[in-house]
């Protein structure tokens, strides 16, 4: 078995692995990152698109709310490219509780949240479809970030420092050496090769499968996983991210990114990290509290659903499920302080807005075992800006009517403006890529059509390219993920656009067909 | 005063209203958008499986086929390929068994009619075949159209890209655009000159269905011979050219025949009297100029399904009809609608207006809504079309049957 050795393994690749690593390289440690899957696929891929400014949590989660008042700005400044500066409303409607908005705003003061109340007039007038009804309205510094683009940031970052990052790369188990762990046998999913990663230390940033990778060590770590569902609305509602002025609930937020606007979220309870479902009431219950703050939306087109799980940390025995009210901020445990099992800290919690911070305290813990003191350097080292990633549509625009060659290049999805060099382009740089890893990077088929057109010609791109691709060019297995995400708002418009992709895909490409021989 | 008006501009709607026309009646067609032709392969599909004509008898209520019968099936069929031969189209096909025709994707389809440019390339007919893209074309790609095919039929299948004469589009072609081009007997001379160098040796050529929209038979018959093979179209993602062959040819019948079209107006249903007395006595037509009231003896409901909104689906779990707001079965919990996997029956495909053996919409208690009131198509409850391949057999029969009532 291949082996190799470093100072530091970290698992687990999305916000708080990735700001481990990034930490680590700059302090010049030694750094391999490992994926199980693509980079965000789990939490920090499945959240709202929210920069916060902190003004969520300055009641239920003070620390949290000067955490993020300070990381918000810091990030600005390390990955403007990400960041779209919307600016942030909390606003009241009438139902909600009327001395909240007074106690909300002292308790900004008091945690360094920048807040400042608006008149509804001038709210209005920068946000037409707002409910006109609304009482009371506060500015907040909270902006809109693509967290695909950071990860993509910083995992480019971390290369350019030398430190490696491993997809597609999943801990069989955690090498152990007189009850301490020495490092990871870790297979590649692709290959189904297996390395042994030789590391001083391991650090668990698996999120979700937090407690899976710690039991590897035979440490059990009692987390919670809120699962929370999303709804994005096809068009570009509001320009301005809107909080409901009250205490924290279901549905209470309103964030505009790129062409879409998405509405969030619900907190359930689920005891697996793969359990993604959706329940109807789920759904009602997002437009109908979006309702409330922008009357008339359930009758604009929703374009998509889906969920993301929140890991909490949960030290004592259950008192209940709400998860919604345990601390949202993070945990570090060095396992050879807690449960006698040296080489290994586990991260768990936290949000995407404060994974810097989240990081340089991990750092804090695990530089000492290394050796290590130099300072952390990761709030004033701006990350690499990554050359060809237009995400936004007015670059892609720019694009297409102002072509370096003669004639515009091929565009693939109409819907987000992907052409067929940007694909060439990045499935020549992702290793074994399928269509899939393609939406995150390019947002193939994330649009209104939902890959109905864009599917079948990625997919003939992805098998002129690749060497050994599925003979369909993956645009089955590419279908099946769309249809997930449109099946909980099965009705109007979105099931008009999943039967006209189903009709296409059964019906003109045959894709139904049965399997054996004719 | 109309004798029939017919909702709907698919190949429910165009069909009833030809062969109402060629009855005599005088028929107004009343359509909001386009019709569903263009999302079609053009192919006429009855029942998969080994004999559509088996099928076909085999069906039991409350499916569309139980209720008209195969004789109507097979006489619906007959008036509309005869229209289309007659009209420069030719399909062909048998009753006793399905055709088995490549796609785009690597798979296959399986009707039981298809037109000639496409019936040709049955894989039942062995012996060597090539597939061609066409440079910068996006709407069909050869290896995607031969890599999995070729797996299956355990024979290698070749590929080549073909270039486009001309200089470079200023924006991506659509197979509309290539068809219309095909239509210059310049353009396609030079087109033939450029392809006969790479086409050395080939006998047989499957091309993106894209040769020709109204002159398609002339189109093809001058690229094979300059080419000296023989060309096979494969229907292209849409708009989907022999689709819109078809609707091309019977919305020009319906003209001919005397139909009066009005496009582009939504229409809704008006009754007249109460009680025993009620009747459809026509629509309402939402017209860019105004609401315009048009009166019926009789009025046939060909407006499809959720996809082409005869059907909506609302949040509320609630299924609506778009004209005459008709009772519809389907599920009450939204979540029961659709299947996890895309590939699976989806039970909402299934949902409609039931109707009686004259294709009158029944109310709850199963008896006619209106003496006068039909429905035909994708709009009717109980046929999973895609997974039974009875899309077009379906609409085909149901037409003919509510227009063989409507005007006796």
């Amino acid at each position: 078995m291949p082996a190799l050795s470093t100072q530091l393994l970290v698992i687990g690749g999305g916000a708080t692995g990735l700001g481990v690593a990034w930490d680590a390289c700059l302090r010049g440690i030694k750094v391999v990152l490992v994926e199980q899957s693509d980079l965000g696929q789990g939490t920090s891929g499945r959240y709202h698109g929210l920069l916060h400014s902190g003004g969520r949590y300055v009641l239920s989660d003070p620390q949290s709310a000067t955490d993020c008042a300070r990381e918000n700005e810091i990030l600005r400044r390390l990955a403007p490219t990400t960041i779209e500066d919307t600016g942030g409303l909390f606003v009241a409607a009438p139902a909600d509780p009327a001395d909240f908005p007074d106690r909300w705003v002292a308790a900004c003061q008091q945690t360094g949240v920048a807040a400042e109340e608006v008149t509804l007039a001038a709210v209005l007038r920068r946000e037409p479809l707002l409910n006109p009804g609304l009482v009371r309205a506060f500015q907040v510094r909270d902006a809109s970030l693509d967290s695909f683009d950071l990860l993509h940031l910083l995992c480019t970052s971390i290369r350019a420092q030398g430190g490696q990052v491993w997809l597609r790369h999943k801990v069989n188990r955690l090498l152990m050496q007189d009850g301490a762990v020495v490092g990871a046998e870790v297979v590649n999913l692709s290959s189904g090769e297996s390395t042994h990663v030789g590391a001083l230390l391991v650090v668990n940033a698996a999120g979700p499968w937090a407690r899976t990778v710690a039991s590897l060590a035979g440490v059990d770590l009692p987390i919670a996983l809120g699962r929370g569902a999303m709804v994005a609305m096809a068009s570009r509602l509001v320009n301005t991210v809107v909080n409901r002025c009250k205490p924290p609930s279901d549905g209470d937020i309103l964030v505009p990114v790129g062409t879409v606007s998405i509405l969030g979220t619900t907190d359930e309870h689920v005891d697996s990290p793969d359990d993604l479902t959706i329940a109807a009431w789920e759904i009602d219950l997002l437009l109908a509290e979006a309702e409330v703050l922008l009357p008339g939306i359930a009758s604009h087109r929703a374009l998509r659903a889906w969920s993301g799980i929140r890991p909490l940390y949960r030290p004592a025995p259950a008192a209940g499920t709400e998860t919604r009210e345990l601390p949202r901020a993070h945990t570090i445990l060095d396992h050879g302080v807690t449960h006698g099992v040296p080489g290994l800290v586990s991260v768990i919690g936290g949000k995407l807005t404060t994974f810097r911070l989240m990081a340089e305290q991990v750092l804090q813990v695990v530089a000492p075992h290394l050796g290590v003191s130099a300072p952390c350097r990761t709030a004033d080292t701006a990350l690499e800006p990554v050359g060809h990633r237009y995400h936004r549509l007015p670059h892609r625009l720019d694009q297409l009517e102002h072509p370096l060659g003669f004639a515009a290049p091929q565009v693939i999805c109409e819907c987000e403006l992907v052409t067929r060099p940007d694909l060439e382009a990045a499935l020549g740089a992702i290793e074994s890529p399928d269509l899939d890893d393609l939406r995150r990077d390019l947002r193939l088929g994330m649009g209104p059509c939902q890959a109905a057109f864009c599917g079948y010609r990625a997919a003939g791109i992805t098998l002129r390219t690749l060497d050994a691709p599925p003979p369909d060019g993956g645009l089955a297995a590419f279908l099946q993920e769309r249809w997930r995400g449109l099946r909980p708002l099965a009705w109007g418009h979105t099931l008009r656009q999943m039967e006209f992709s189903r009709r296409v895909a059964a019906e003109l490409l045959g894709l139904t067909d049965p399997p054996e021989a004719p | 005063m109309n004798d029939l008006l017919v909702v709907g501009e698919g190949l429910t709607g165009l069909f009833a209203a030809w062969l109402a026309a060629k009855r005599g009646a005088h028929t107004t067609l009343i359509a909001y958008g386009r019709g569903g032709l263009e999302l079609s392969s053009g192919c006429l599909h009855l029942a998969s499986g080994a004999s559509p004509h088996a099928e076909i008898a085999s069906a039991r209520l409350p499916h569309p086929y139980a209720l008209v019968g195969t004789d109507t099936v097979f006489r619906a069929l007959e008036a509309l390929t005869q229209l289309l031969e007659a009209s420069g189209l030719p399909y062909s096909g048998r009753l006793d068994a399905n055709l088995l025709l490549p796609t785009a994707a690597g798979a296959t389809i399986a009707p039981a009619f298809a037109p000639h440019s496409l019936a040709r390339s049955d894989l039942a007919n062995h012996g060597p075949m090539t597939m061609a893209g066409l440079t910068g074309f996006r709407d069909f790609d050869a290896a995607l159209a031969s890599r999995r095919l070729a797996t299956r039929l355990q024979r290698s299948i070749a590929t080549v890209d073909l270039p486009l004469p001309g200089p470079a589009p200023r924006r991506d072609l659509y197979a509309t655009d290539l068809a219309r081009r095909f239509e210059d007997p310049d353009w396609c001379r030079e087109t033939c000159r450029a392809w006969k160098p790479l086409l050395i040796g080939v006998r047989k050529l499957g091309l993106p269905a894209v040769l020709g929209l109204r002159h398609h038979a002339r189109v093809l018959q001058a690229i094979e011979e300059a080419l000296e093979l023989t060309a096979f179209e494969i229907p292209t993602l849409p708009p989907c050219v022999p689709g819109l062959r078809l609707e091309m040819v019977l919305r020009e019948a319906c003209l001919d025949a005397g139909v009066d079209l009005i496009e582009g107006a939504k229409a809704i249903g008006r009754v007249d009297g109460t009680g025993l007395f009620a009747r459809a006595s026509g629509v309402v037509a939402m017209t860019a100029g105004g609401p315009q009231l048009h009166n019926a003896g009789a009025v046939l409901l060909a407006t499809g399904d959720v996809l082409h909104g005869g059907l909506v689906a609302q949040q509320n779990g609630l299924i609506r009809e778009s004209v005459f707001d008709l009772p519809v079965v389907h599920n009450a919990d939204r979540a029961t609608w659709t299947s996890p996997r895309a590939a699976d029956p989806q039970p909402y495909a299934s949902f409609g207006v039931r109707v009686d053996a004259s294709m009158r919409p029944l109310d709850e208690g199963g008896q006619p809504l209106l003496p006068n009131l039909y429905a035909a198509g994708g709009l009717l409850a109980g046929a999973r079309r895609t997974e039974e391949g009875s899309r077009q057999g379906v609409a085909l029969s149901t037409a003919l049957r509510a227009v063989e009532a409507a005007i006796p």
